[in-house]
């Protein structure tokens, strides 16, 4: 699953260690999502949406 | 900085691997399959050597039982961890850590049974395995997390 996670945090000025805070998650995990190695559940990809106010489709795509 | 690094571990983390220090130290102390091996119980108490040797049928239930307690304790400290973590990602991390350390622990064991049966000497499988567990988890989690960087 692709994500265009770095440019939305790039776009808010967050470094990864913000958008890991802001989810309640590691670092590492933000990372491993943002460079497709991880894919987030669906609870996590909702906190994503919510937190960026995108549809999750707008977010992640095949 | 590295997850579950000794500045970096969250609470939760940090009682998780104070718990499982404490089934390795629980390993050593219900371990009285051998009595050639160090156990500090019997150093405090030497009046149970008397008893745990004495090879009764009570003893040897009770020396087999006392085996099984460190094993189920540290199955309940990664059964406690795994659901209380809240990162998925760690969790994931700590699941394919623990199934490399289940894998080296077997194939240690087969290794020593080969061994104990080709040289006719016993080993207590007990401390072998927990050591293998817990060193093989921790050396597995640091290369799976390092495959993520």
């Amino acid at each position: 699953v692709k994500n265009c996670l770095r440019v939305l945090r790039a776009e808010r000025s967050w470094s990864q260690a913000d958008l890991a805070e802001k989810l309640g998650v590691s670092r590492q995990s933000v990372n491993a999502i943002e460079t497709g190695r991880f894919d987030p559940s669906l609870p996590l990809a909702f906190r994503l949406a919510a937190l960026f106010q995108l549809p999750i489709e707008s977010i992640f795509s095949e | 900085m590295p997850l579950f690094c000794r500045k970096n571990m969250t609470p939760l983390q940090r009682r998780s691997m104070q718990l499982m220090g404490s089934a390795m130290l629980f390993t050593v102390l219900t371990n009285f399959s051998n009595p050639g091996l160090p156990n500090p119980l019997l150093d405090v108490f030497p009046f149970l050597a008397r008893y745990v040797f004495s090879r009764t049928p009570a003893a040897v239930v009770a020396v087999s039982v006392l085996a099984v307690l460190p094993v189920l304790f540290a199955v309940w400290v990664a059964a406690r961890y795994l659901q209380a973590e809240p990162d998925e990602f760690v969790r994931a991390l700590v699941v394919r850590a623990l199934l490399w350390g289940i894998a080296v622990t077997m194939a240690g064991d087969a290794v020593a049974g080969a061994l104990m049966s080709v040289y006719g000497r016993p080993f207590p499988l007990a401390v072998l395995n927990a050591d293998l567990f817990f060193v093989a988890t921790g050396i597995a989690f640091r290369l799976v997390q390092w495959s993520y960087r």
